[in-house]
């Protein structure tokens, strides 16, 4: 949505309304964000929504279509709502810290070698050695394990 | 269920130690970096006890993995602070054992506490907050659905240490810090080494593994433009945060709160957006790096992030509306901001280098904010900058500005907003604002015997201390009856004592030198006659 406002001009002058940010170093970039409408704090939004809400004027239900009127037209007031991009695909990607690098799909990314030769390295040590002070008090249940393990096997 | 009863059988068939130990009932939290899922299990003292298991992402690294449990182990297991079990572990998989609280939700019943409810709640945050701040742990990610909340029983914890980070002196190990000037820029890097938090280095294996954030990010959209990388900057990661924010509940969102009654369909989907957006980048082990004259690029992405890095470069843009090819090509501070959007502080939202205890603070001021105006989330924001001009929209631009010089940064605004009068805020918010409400909510005239009052120990009572507990009472004795709405619709909301906005205003320090601890913040007047 708002990825628009701040891309056109990489030199020149901010428009009206803009929030600039800079190290008093000025030894890193400045970062700014300018913005159609400045926020306002707007007390007819119903409760419990946040006071910056602009799509919450009325109760629930007819919003579908309110929503994405707002996204085109007035899509930087509204400061939220980071439009679509589906649950399920985003869950998937990421960035693995053992490997150091970005993947599409978890499942993919943990059955590469490099992970899977990382999951079974001597990198656990240390969460290994903390696992060892724990005390285990716990008891396992005799009579559901064979279920329990049938549904284990039948990988 | 289909979908939880496979997440359940995967579980327990990565870690196959859990099959006769645990009975998994249910999965109760889904986040970016975790799931949670209550259980029960046998234990040798003899009784059958609920436990949440939070399963880790098997991309975490074992150093915050054990630095996580360090945490829960050192900190946790009293004042409010969730404690660890035990932790199984097979391969990359991990699984702490945790005691399990049954919650609320906080939005369920944000609108249905007594302000003596909201006063407890706080006075129990600050416990933990206490607690941790002591080890020298910044939480980062104090919100509401880390800090669970069991109304019946009155009790409280603080969870999920995924994205702390140790202060200078911390007494968590595995938190400790290094450096500290070594990290701030990020045009170039070398041979990465891993740094967790600002932590424990050690190197990586690989040589082609580079973590470096802002590069690897570039690298991967196959753009070698700067400006790219320039656009989320200047929207302070908002790109990178709608990209990858899934949400982020941990054993903390109760069914993962979409299914809060209260709400309807696509609310709920807003709200995980909203308010569980977290910025997953952060979390990424940052990356050391060294000042780049000495650096070579040795590869794509390191000559990308180099190539925009003539750092000693001035131009006459600084504090002006003004940005060039100058200023534009030096490169970008790295300043943690792991956390979630519209409960970062306004320090970490303008990247000081520099972060303490203090922003787990600002956090619990959002949370009594949205306590005390019964809105939550209360800021609404997908990217730093928005969040900063919402906050100054209630504390004032021209004071944003002024403490921002104290941390260091230069903020530049166009907008002249004044600071609100918190009281006045949140009433309005509320809707207990007017007069006639006030005298609506007169205290009733019945007598109640004093020592049958809990607070009443060494409290003065004024009539509308009396009230309050009077009303605190009666929500408690009758429950739900429709029958005493009348008398208690105000649970002491409309008498809501100055102490209490003091507080706020205290937490909600823009300067994160004078802003409250937690030790102070319980010694606080508003927590008079609470017991430590």
């Amino acid at each position: 949505g708002k990825q628009g406002t701040a891309s056109k001009s990489r030199t020149g002058r901010l428009k009206n309304p803009f929030v600039k940010v800079e190290d008093r170093s000025r030894h890193y970039r400045p970062f700014y964000l300018q913005l159609p409408s400045f926020p306002v704090l707007n007390y007819c939004v119903p409760k419990p929504y946040s006071p910056f809400e602009v799509d919450k004027k009325h109760p629930p239900g007819q919003k579908q279509t309110q929503y994405k009127q707002r996204t085109k037209i007035n899509s930087d007031k509204d400061c939220g709502i980071p439009v679509q991009l589906p649950q399920k695909d985003k869950k998937k990607r990421g960035y693995c810290e053992c490997c150091g690098k970005k993947y599409e799909d978890l499942q993919t990314h943990l059955e590469s070698e490099q992970h899977r030769n990382f999951a079974q390295s001597t990198h656990y040590q240390v969460v290994d050695d903390i696992i060892s002070k724990f005390v285990y008090e716990f008891v396992e249940y005799k009579d559901d394990a064979k279920k329990i393990k049938r549904t284990k096997c039948s990988t | 269920t289909a979908g939880i009863k496979r997440d359940i059988e995967n579980l327990y068939e990565a870690v196959p130690q859990l099959v006769n130990v645990f009975k998994i009932k249910e999965k109760i939290g889904e986040g970016t970096f975790s799931s949670v899922y209550l259980a029960t299990a046998q234990l040798q003292a003899g009784c059958e006890e609920k436990m949440a298991l939070k399963h880790l992402i098997p991309t975490s690294h074992p150093l915050r993995i054990a630095a996580e449990l360090q945490c829960l182990t050192v900190a946790g297991g009293q004042d409010n602070v969730m404690g660890v079990k035990y932790c199984f572990r097979k391969n990359d998989h991990v699984v702490i054992v945790m005691p399990y609280l049954e919650h609320e939700s906080f939005l369920d019943i944000l609108n249905s506490l007594s302000f003596e409810e909201v006063r407890e709640y706080m006075f129990n945050l600050f416990k933990a907050l206490r607690r941790i701040h002591h080890f020298g742990i910044v939480h980062r990610d104090v919100k509401p659905s880390n800090f669970l909340y069991n109304r019946r029983l009155k009790e409280y914890a603080l969870v999920d240490f995924g994205l702390a980070q140790g202060t200078p002196d911390t007494k968590i190990e595995l938190l400790k810090t290094t450096h500290s000037e070594d990290q701030q820029g990020s045009c170039s890097q070398n041979k990465p080494t891993i740094a967790l938090g600002n932590g424990v280095s050690v190197g990586v294996t690989a040589p082609k593994q580079i973590a470096q954030q802002s590069a690897s990010k570039a690298a991967d959209k196959r753009s070698s433009s700067i400006s790219k990388i320039q656009i989320k900057q200047g929207r302070g990661g908002k790109e990178d945060s709608a990209h990858h924010s899934v949400q982020r509940s941990v054993f903390g969102e109760r069914n993962f709160n979409v299914y809060s009654s209260t709400y309807q369909e696509n609310t709920k989907t807003k709200l995980i957006k909203q308010a569980k957006m977290i910025d997953v980048s952060s979390r990424k082990l940052v990356t050391k790096k060294k000042i780049a004259s000495t650096k070579t690029a040795s590869n794509g992405a390191a000559r990308k992030a180099a190539s925009g890095c003539p750092s000693n470069l001035t131009c006459d843009c600084y504090a002006t509306d003004r940005v060039c090819s100058v200023c534009l090509s030096r490169c970008q501070q790295v300043a943690p901001r792991a956390g979630t959007p519209g409960f970062r502080a306004p320090e970490v939202l303008t990247k000081c280098p520099t972060q303490t205890t203090a922003i787990d603070m600002w956090s619990a001021g959002i949370v009594f904010l949205s306590l005390l105006s019964g809105r939550y989330p209360f800021y609404k924001a997908s990217d730093d900058l928005t969040a900063l001009a919402q906050i100054m929209t209630v504390r004032g631009s021209r004071e944003t500005i002024q403490a921002a010089k104290t941390f260091g940064k230069s903020v530049l605004c166009t907008q002249v907003v004044p600071a609100q009068n918190l009281r006045t805020l949140c009433e309005k918010l509320r809707g207990t604002h007017s007069s006639c409400k006030r005298s609506q909510g007169e205290v009733p005239s019945k007598s109640v015997n004093d020592s049958a009052l809990p607070f009443a120990v060494d409290k003065p009572c004024a009539p509308e201390t009396l009230g309050k507990q009077i009303h605190h009472l009666e929500n408690f004795q009758e429950g739900d009856s429709a029958l005493e709405m009348k008398a208690t619709d105000m649970k002491g909301w409309d008498q809501v004592p100055d102490e209490a906005y003091d507080l706020l205003d205290k937490l909600l320090d823009l300067n994160p030198a004078t802003r409250i601890t937690a030790k102070e913040a319980l010694l606080h007047p508003f927590f008079k006659g609470m017991r430590l």
